[in-house]
Parts: C-alpha cells; structure tokens; sequence
C-alpha cells in the first residue's frame, strides 16, 4: 500500500514539475520588442480578418491575407539572430498559420456564408496560437485588451 | 390745406436727416483697424506605426482658425493604407459605411465630411487644409474598409 502511494506522489511530483516548467520551455527571444510587436501585428490581422468576414466585406478578404504574410515576415525579421533551433520552430509553426490563413482567403472568393469562413478563420487563429505558445507569456498579445484607438463607434 | 409735396421730394428730405447719422459712422468705419488675420493651427498626426491607432488620438484647436494638418503613416511592415477624415458629430460610422466598396475612397462633395488627406501607404506624409468648424467635439478616423472602428479619435474646437 506504502509502495502505491509513493509511486503516485512520485508522478505527482513529476506532473507539477512539469506543469510549472511548461512555460519556462518558450524561449526568450534576442530582439523582444520587435517579437512584441510582430505578434502584435498578427492578432491585429487576424481580427480585420473576422471584421471583413463578419461585415461580408468579402473581396477585402485577400487584402488581409497579403498583410499576414507581411506581418509573418516581420516575425520572421524579428527572429533572425536568434539561435537556429528557435528559428526553425517558428518557420514551421509560423507557415502553419499563414496555409491556414490562406485557405480562409481562398475560400472567401466563392464561400458567401460568414459562418462557414468564421469556423475556418477559428482554425487559422488555433494555427496562429501555436507560434505564440513559442515565445513567453509577456511577449504575446493579451487576447483580452481592447484594440487600439478610442474605439469611438459610439461617439462619431 | 397743406402744400403738396411729390413723392421723391419727401425721400429727398429722408435721405437728408441720414446724413448726421451716416457721416460720423462712416468715419468710424474707415477709422477702424483690419480684421485680424485669421489665426493659422498647425496639426501633426500619425498612424501609430503598423497598428490601428492615431498618435495622438486627441487633437484641439480654436473655432474659425486655419488648422494645416499633416498626416504622416508611420507603418514599417504592413502594406495596409491610411488617411485622416474628420466629420460631424454623429456620422462617422455612415461615412465609413459608405465607402466601404469603394477602398475607402471618399468622394469630393460630401457634405458630411468637413476635411479629409489624400490615402497614403508606409512612410508618406500628406496634408490637409481647412477653417476649424464651430466649438465642439468631431471626430476623425481612418477610412480604409475595417480601420475606422479601431483607428479614430477626436478633435476638440474650442471657442475663440
């Protein structure tokens, strides 16, 4: 019984350990700000994404994508002295993202059901989610925070 | 019986009994000093680099003067176009509707636009020209499709 309960404490033990180590994993990038700001730039494309979607605004659709893809380049920028294995990661990761991206684009040129493209852009943002998860929790885009402006619909 | 006296003569003798009240303001008028010039504001906005903000988001200037506003688009990566539109209270949101087919675009003749600079990309600077409107709040915005939501802010017309 004793033997039982030492291996669980045991596994425990090393659940905990690796929960609180989990975030330590994301590397600390050479050039901080400018990761900020590329990860920044990303969510704030990926929302104008939703937003033309959402607004049926649906031949702007493409034009976002082009502006991901600077965006992504503009990671890809901000990364470039940091170590190969770094660098390697967000490629892959980042790559991801834009396919899934692009498929949202490619799609909104014949799909007119903003549902059907939301569900589609909601796997482009998990895609999206992945390249943040590579860089600690005080570079990424807090998810939560208003956007940028006075965000004076109301007042106009 | 009273003398009769035409028509003509009794506006003669009117203009007469003006005279001591036209002369002396007369004088005063050509005695007066010129208008003041008209006071010249100069404003400078940008795009808060490649995000969709203004930098400031509030600017303030007085009633009637002539505000020269300078737009820079302080953007490095994104190819993404901006502009400056300032219009009346309440119509921000039907002005960006309307062009929202249109890049943006707005036309010339629209009443509810009080200034606009022309569409600019990454690192150009344009700039606009008006007399400030009465005292009060307008607001001012981006008009790319999308933008305007996040991308606006408010100038403040104070009385003289």
């Amino acid at each position: 019984m004793n033997g039982i309960r030492k291996g669980l404490a045991v596994v425990a033990c090393v659940g905990c350990s690796l929960a609180i180590a989990a975030p330590a994993l994301a590397q600390q990038p050479k050039s901080s700000e400018d990761v900020k700001t590329a990860l920044r730039l990303l969510v704030q494309v990926s929302n104008d994404f939703k937003r033309q979607i959402t607004n049926k605004n649906f031949a702007r659709v493409p034009h976002e994508y082009m502006e991901y893809t600077e965006a992504a380049d503009a990671l890809r920028m901000a990364v470039k002295d940091d170590p190969a294995d770094l660098k390697s990661k967000v490629e892959t990761r980042l790559k991801a993202a834009v396919a899934a991206y692009q498929k949202v684009s490619d799609m909104s040129a014949k799909e007119t059901d903003p549902d059907k493209l939301l569900a589609e852009h909601a796997k482009a943002v998990t895609a999206m989610n992945a390249v943040f998860d590579l860089f600690p929790a005080a570079l990424r885009p807090d998810p939560n925070l208003p956007p940028p402006g006075r965000g004076g619909r109301g007042r106009g | 019986m009273q003398p009769r006296v035409s028509r003509s003569a009794r506006l003669s003798r009117r203009r007469l009994l003006l005279i001591p009240l036209a002369v002396p303001l007369a004088i005063a008028g050509c005695g007066r000093k010129k208008t003041a010039p008209r006071q010249v504001v100069d404003l400078l906005i940008e795009s808060d680099g490649d995000f969709l903000a203004f930098k400031p988001d509030t600017l303030t200037c007085p009633s009637g003067a002539t505000v020269r506003l300078t737009f820079h688009h302080g953007g490095k990566f994104l190819s993404a176009r901006h502009n400056w539109v300032l219009v009346y209270p309440g119509q921000m949101e039907a002005v960006d509707k309307a062009v929202e087919n249109n890049e943006g675009i707005i036309p010339k003749d629209d009443k509810r636009v009080i200034a606009v600079t022309p569409m600019c990309d990454k690192g150009v600077t344009v700039m606009t020209q008006f007399t400030a409107p009465a005292a009060g709040e307008y607001p001012f915005f981006c008009s790319t499709p999308g933008h305007g939501e996040c991308m606006n802010g408010i100038l403040r017309v104070t009385a003289l």
